[in-house]
């Protein structure tokens, strides 16, 4: 065991200190005393991986195991690409400069669809073959974990296992099972078949797909009775109980999220849905107000951090929201200690709260009213009324506030160009609210930065039934927006349709599009979120070399009778739930949040028993 | 509010950080040692520090300079204690005191850099054909070299003749040479060595022009004297 000399090869690219690790906080073990070695991989660089509250956590756990040693992946740019392959530099974790070839496990976390050529690669760079039916004792297991992975099938040929749910306790039992497994010298198999036992745990090359002529699913059956037939997703119950770190990472370079980040809570209450984040991390369960406390304590003193940040789906639902802000702001603003508040909601964040926050540093106002009239928020049950949003605006400005930013999704169910008239309209009132407010109480240099994005359906979504608006709609759509924001004080930002297109194409896709994603990597296709590396060409080669037609993916609509790729996982919300919510949705009825009345979603049947803590 | 000047070394890995970088982590450093720094008023204040000069990417450095100010005296050599115990590997203080606080500011008094100088060799040389291919580089009347302004977008010719003070030939072998070379840094003039070996590689072709490992010795000033001071010394600081 010999770790990789980088030096000479990082005086050839560029920001060569994300590849040094090193890191405050970071972990630092004596592999002789290590008894599982596990690689935590983020299939992007550094810089966005490093960011991802996640791998903190399972970092910080699986670490605080004596015996288990787990250290950092993250995909070289393609700079240092090429030059670890000239140089026969294998891929190489960050603590200690290991090939990942020696490591125990290979794991990816799976945040983004338009990530998956990155982990081909990565597993190639690591000398590790790319499908698991080629895989043999001396390799690590290669799994994977992550949002993405609730429909896994995709990357069903790629990974040897997967891990559904929360990693928390479950990654903890693997570890336990490994050690076992290990000390008795079984066979790869046996260990597959040892740990697709645990909760969560799925072996792809343990069940059969089957397909009918027009291509849906025909059925998906376990090979042998002993394995599951549904895989239930992992939770942890009680967030004050569980492990969170007490210390963090402290990056060396600049990186997207660079602060110190506490989770407040887990789920959501509202049910947007067009939201997958909103349905597989239900039931919400919150962390009290003085652990939160407690943990932005121990993080600010242990990382030297500058900034705090309030992690979760929509951060002004923390029950104790204005509590909490008030305290942190009280404890942390004399040290210069910034406090930034993602996810804000507009209908329930009082402005002194945002005003409070605003001493310590200035931000833009960000809202995400995403349908651009209240028939269509209506639809996709964003419970934000263009009032809420119009009050908060005025205040904001009168308070000094000159940058708001206003997101959207365009293609959503049933959008009609009055929708997307919606979408001006508010943004010129933005303007006019503005306008309205005297000049020496106004703020200088208005900027209304309105952002679309094409709508993906994703799984286990009230909408994950539907259609993808075609292209040339989307460009369409986009290019009349266009037309209607022309006021000098707005920005219309859009995202380009492509990557959308082959989103809806993998995050809906079954086995046979793993093959597709595969033949693009084999193409070049790497970075593919990455605008100026996505190579669309290619993956358009790829789909028609592999027998593949996105549109049957993407722009397809399914009956309620159809069998899904992952109708087999469990993530407690049930399907007759999501069919309502389609139904409720296309007669634009909008279903109160959690705490307001229970919609009956599933959750308490199987993962909670009784009363959704959520309602609380 | 006072003021202490500190030297520290850069090494290891931590020698591919930026300055921009090196500048965050050192205030998460002082944050996380509850070192009672500074802040700057206004809208977005910032923690008081101030270095002598930005060290390239890939230098490693046993000469860098910061001053910092502290709300309130305290002990300095519990303070370095503190800070060296939160540093990340790599960078490491090897110097400090209290300066006045009126004291001239480091990127102010910094006048010449030296540096240690790691070539390798692709055709090999004897060591006097090398001492003379020096000499003779160091006797030319003026050494210009197009300097490229980013404000400007328009690249103009410098001499850097006068900016080099010396340079020595330390160690050579087959493979490897070593040089020392005392060059002009700080805010008037400043030359990187890797700008001084570009030219040097124009006049002998027996090097890798692809190898240049730079390593930081020492920052002077001068004192009143003229004479060359690290600025620690008891004469400038």
């Amino acid at each position: 065991m010999k770790s990789i000399d980088l030096k000479d090869i990082l005086y050839k690219v560029e920001k060569p200190a994300r590849y040094i690790g090193n890191e405050i906080n970071s972990a630092k073990k004596n592999l002789d005393e290590v008894n599982v070695r596990f690689g935590f991989a983020f299939p992007d660089v550094y810089e966005v991986g490093m960011s991802h509250l996640g791998m903190h956590i399972l970092y910080h756990i699986l670490n605080a195991e004596k015996d288990v040693y787990c250290e950092r992946i993250f995909a070289p740019w393609v700079d240092m690409e090429e030059e670890m392959r000239k140089n026969n530099v294998p891929l190489f974790t960050l603590e200690t400069h290991s090939p990942v070839k020696e490591l125990d496990f290979f794991s990816f976390t799976l945040q983004y669809e338009l990530s998956y050529t990155n982990i081909l690669n990565m597993i190639e760079l690591g000398n590790v073959p790319i499908r698991s039916k080629d895989r043999t004792e001396e390799d690590p297991f290669v799994v994977a974990g992550g949002p993405c992975a609730y429909n896994p099938e995709p990357l069903a040929e790629v990974i040897d296992f997967f891990m559904l749910g929360e990693g928390e306790e479950q990654i903890v039992q693997v570890m336990n099972l490994y050690k076992e497994w290990k000390k008795q010298g079984k066979s790869r198999n046996e260990f597959l078949e040892m740990v697709c036992e645990i909760k969560g745990i799925y072996v792809p090359s343990f069940y059969d797909v089957k397909y009918n002529e027009d291509n849906t699913i025909k059925s998906f059956e376990p090979k042998k009775d002993s394995y599951p037939r549904r895989i239930t997703k992992a939770i942890v119950d009680d967030l004050d109980s569980v492990n969170y770190p007490d210390s963090v990472m402290v990056p060396n370079i600049d990186i997207v999220h660079n602060r110190a980040m506490v989770e407040i809570f887990r789920g959501c209450i509202r049910g947007c849905r067009f939201c997958q984040a909103g349905v597989i991390y239900r039931p919400v369960r919150e962390r009290s107000l003085e652990k939160v406390e407690k943990i932005a304590e121990d993080l600010l003193k242990s990382s030297g951090f500058e900034e705090l940040s309030l992690a979760s789906l929509s951060t002004s639902d923390y029950s104790k929201i204005e509590d909490l802000v008030n305290i942190l702001v009280g404890k942390y603003s004399g040290e210069r200690i910034g406090l930034s508040l993602p996810s804000l909601r507009l209908d329930k964040f009082p402005i002194e709260v945002i005003e409070e926050i605003q001493k310590v540093r200035k931000t833009g106002l960000t809202f995400a009213p995403e349908a651009g009239t209240q028939r269509l928020r209506d639809v996709i049950n964003k419970g934000i009324t263009e009032e809420d949003l119009t009050k908060t605006v005025k205040e904001a400005f009168e308070l000094g506030w000159t940058t708001v930013k206003l997101y959207f999704m365009i293609g959503l169910p049933t959008e009609t160009y009055e929708d997307l008239d919606g979408i001006a309209d508010l943004a010129n009132k933005v303007v006019d609210i503005y306008y309205s407010i005297p000049k020496e109480k106004r703020g200088r240099g208005l900027k209304v930065t309105v952002s679309t994005s094409c709508f993906v359906p994703k799984p286990f979504t009230p909408f994950q039934w539907y259609e993808q608006d075609y292209r040339d709609e989307f460009i369409e759509k986009q290019n009349y927006l266009k037309s209607k924001l022309k006021n000098r004080n707005i920005k219309y930002n859009y995202h380009e349709s492509k990557t959308s297109f082959l989103e809806a194409v993998v995050a809906r896709g079954d086995r046979r599009v793993g093959e597709t994603i595969i033949k693009a990597w084999e193409l070049g296709c790497t970075f593919d979120g990455w605008g100026e590396k996505f190579k669309y060409d290619k993956w358009l080669e790829a789909l028609e070399s592999t027998n593949v037609d996105p549109h049957f993916y993407a722009n397809r609509k399914r009956e309620y009778t159809e069998v899904l790729p992952w109708d087999f996982v469990n993530v407690g919300v049930t399907k007759d739930f999501l069919q309502r919510e389609n139904e409720r949705a296309l007669s634009e009825k909008i279903t109160p949040n959690c705490r307001m009345s229970c919609a009956a979603c599933g959750i308490t049947d199987d993962f909670i028993g009784g009363d959704c803590k959520c309602v609380r | 509010m006072c003021k202490i000047r500190i030297r520290f070394k850069k090494n290891g890995y931590m020698i591919f950080t930026s300055h921009l970088d090196l500048m965050r982590i050192i205030e998460r450093t002082l944050r996380r040692a509850r070192v009672p720094i500074s802040f700057s008023q206004g809208f977005n204040p910032h923690a008081k520090m101030s270095f002598a000069t930005a060290l390239a990417l890939g230098v490693s450095s046993d000469g860098e300079y910061m001053d910092i100010e502290l709300d309130e005296k305290v002990d300095l050599d519990n303070l370095a204690k503190r800070i060296s115990k939160e540093l990340p590997e790599g960078i490491e203080i090897i110097q400090y005191k209290y300066i006045d606080k009126k004291a001239k500011s480091l990127m102010s008094i910094i006048k010449y850099s030296s540096y240690v100088i790691n070539l390798k060799l692709e055709k090999k040389i004897s060591e006097e054909e090398l001492r003379g291919n020096i000499e003779e580089f160091l006797k030319e009347d003026e050494i210009i070299i197009e300097k490229y302004s980013k404000k400007k977008n328009k690249t103009r010719k410098v001499d850097i003749k006068p900016m080099i003070k010396s340079i020595e030939l330390v160690n050579i072998d087959d493979e490897n040479v070593l040089l020392k070379a005392l060059l002009a840094a700080g805010s008037e003039q400043n030359i990187k060595p890797e700008a001084v070996m570009e030219k040097m590689f124009e006049k002998m072709d027996f090097f890798n022009k692809e190898y240049v490992r730079v390593h930081r010795l020492e920052l002077y000033a001068l004192n009143k004297k003229d004479k060359m001071v690290t600025p620690l010394d008891d004469s400038i600081a």
